[in-house]
C-alpha cells in the first residue's frame, strides 16, 4: 500500500554534468591601474564642498572596497559592503517597478546619514554625513562627483577588461 | 497639501514675484516650489539658502540673544530675496523663500503679504 517509492526523489548529480561556475567580471578592488590620486582628490573635494560630510567610500558593486577617505573610525570595508547591499535592494526595486537603473539611496538614522550613489555599472560612491548635513546640497553635488569618478574609472576599464 | 499649494500660489501673486518655495532647513529639501525660470532652479536656491538660515540661527545662539528670525532680506542688483521662517508649531524647521524683481516689486508690500501668507499657512 505504501506509495513512498512513487514520490519523486532527488538524485546526486554526476560530476561533469554540473553547470560551469558563473564567470564574474573582474573586481575593481585592488586594480593598480586606477588613477588613485585623482580619485582621492574628487573624494576630498566633495568632503570640503559640503560641511558635515565625515568621509566617502568608493566601492565596487561586488561589495569590495576600492578606496576611501574616512577619518571617523568607521570601517571602510564594512561600508563598501553595506553600500553594495543598498545598491542590490535599490536595483531590485528598480527592476520590479520598471523604474530603470539604480541612482541613489539614502538612509537616515538618529545620528546621521549614509547615501549611496551609482557611479557606473561597476562602482558605487557612499557618503557618510552628520545629522545636521544639508542633504539637498549633497544630492546636488554628489551626482556630479559620481559622474567625474565614472570618467576616471572608464578611462581605465577598457584596458584591463 | 492644498494649503501649501494655495500659499505658494498667493506668494506668486505678490507683485514682481519670480519664484517661491517652502523649504525644510534641517535637510535643505523643498516641500513645494512655484515659479522660477529656466536659469533659476529653486531647489538649488533652497539648498543654498538653508545654509544662510542655519548660519544666522547659529549666530543668534552664539550671541545668546534668545530670539528668533522674523525674516531675512537679501538685496541683489536686480532682485530682492525674502526668507521667512514659519513661526507656528506645525511649521517648525521650515522657511518660506520668495524672489521678487527689484524694479517691479514694492518691498514693504511684498514683506507684508509674505507675513500674511506665512501666518495663514497651516500644514
Amino acid at each position: 500500500m505504501s506509495r513512498v517509492d512513487d514520490l519523486p526523489r532527488r538524485t546526486r548529480a554526476q560530476s561533469g554534468t554540473l553547470p560551469p561556475p558563473r564567470a564574474l567580471p573582474q573586481s575593481l578592488a585592488g586594480n593598480p591601474a586606477l588613477p588613485y590620486p585623482a580619485i582621492s582628490q574628487e573624494l576630498s573635494a566633495l568632503r570640503l564642498q559640503i560641511p558635515g560630510v565625515h568621509g566617502c567610500v568608493l566601492g565596487g558593486v561586488d561589495g569590495l572596497l576600492v578606496t576611501h577617505n574616512l577619518q571617523n573610525g568607521a570601517d571602510p570595508d564594512d561600508l563598501a559592503a553595506l553600500a553594495a547591499t543598498m545598491y542590490g535592494l535599490g536595483r531590485q526595486v528598480g527592476s520590479r517597478l520598471g523604474q530603470g537603473e539604480f541612482q541613489q539611496s539614502t538612509v537616515r538614522n538618529a545620528g546621521g546619514y549614509l547615501s549611496v550613489y551609482a557611479i557606473n555599472g561597476e562602482a558605487l560612491l557612499a557618503v557618510i554625513g552628520t545629522d545636521s548635513i544639508n542633504v539637498a546640497r549633497l544630492h546636488l553635488h554628489a551626482p556630479t562627483t559620481a559622474a567625474r569618478l565614472a570618467e576616471l574609472l572608464d578611462d581605465v576599464s577598457p584596458a584591463t577588461s | 497639501m492644498g494649503n501649501l499649494d494655495i500659499a505658494l500660489k498667493n506668494a506668486m501673486n505678490i507683485d514682481g514675484a519670480i519664484g517661491a518655495a517652502l523649504v525644510d532647513y534641517t535637510s535643505g529639501m523643498t516641500l513645494g516650489v512655484a515659479g522660477g525660470t529656466g536659469e533659476i532652479d529653486l531647489t538649488v536656491a533652497a539648498a543654498g539658502n538653508t545654509d544662510v538660515v542655519r548660519a544666522k540661527l547659529r549666530t543668534i545662539e552664539m550671541l545668546k540673544l534668545d530670539d528668533e528670525i522674523e525674516d531675512i532680506l537679501i538685496t541683489l542688483g536686480s532682485q530682492y530675496h525674502l526668507i521667512r521662517p514659519l513661526s507656528n508649531r506645525t511649521g517648525k524647521g521650515l522657511f518660506l523663500y520668495l524672489m521678487v524683481s527689484k524694479s517691479r516689486a514694492n518691498l514693504a508690500m511684498a514683506r507684508h503679504q509674505l507675513r500674511t501668507i506665512e501666518e495663514s499657512l497651516e500644514l
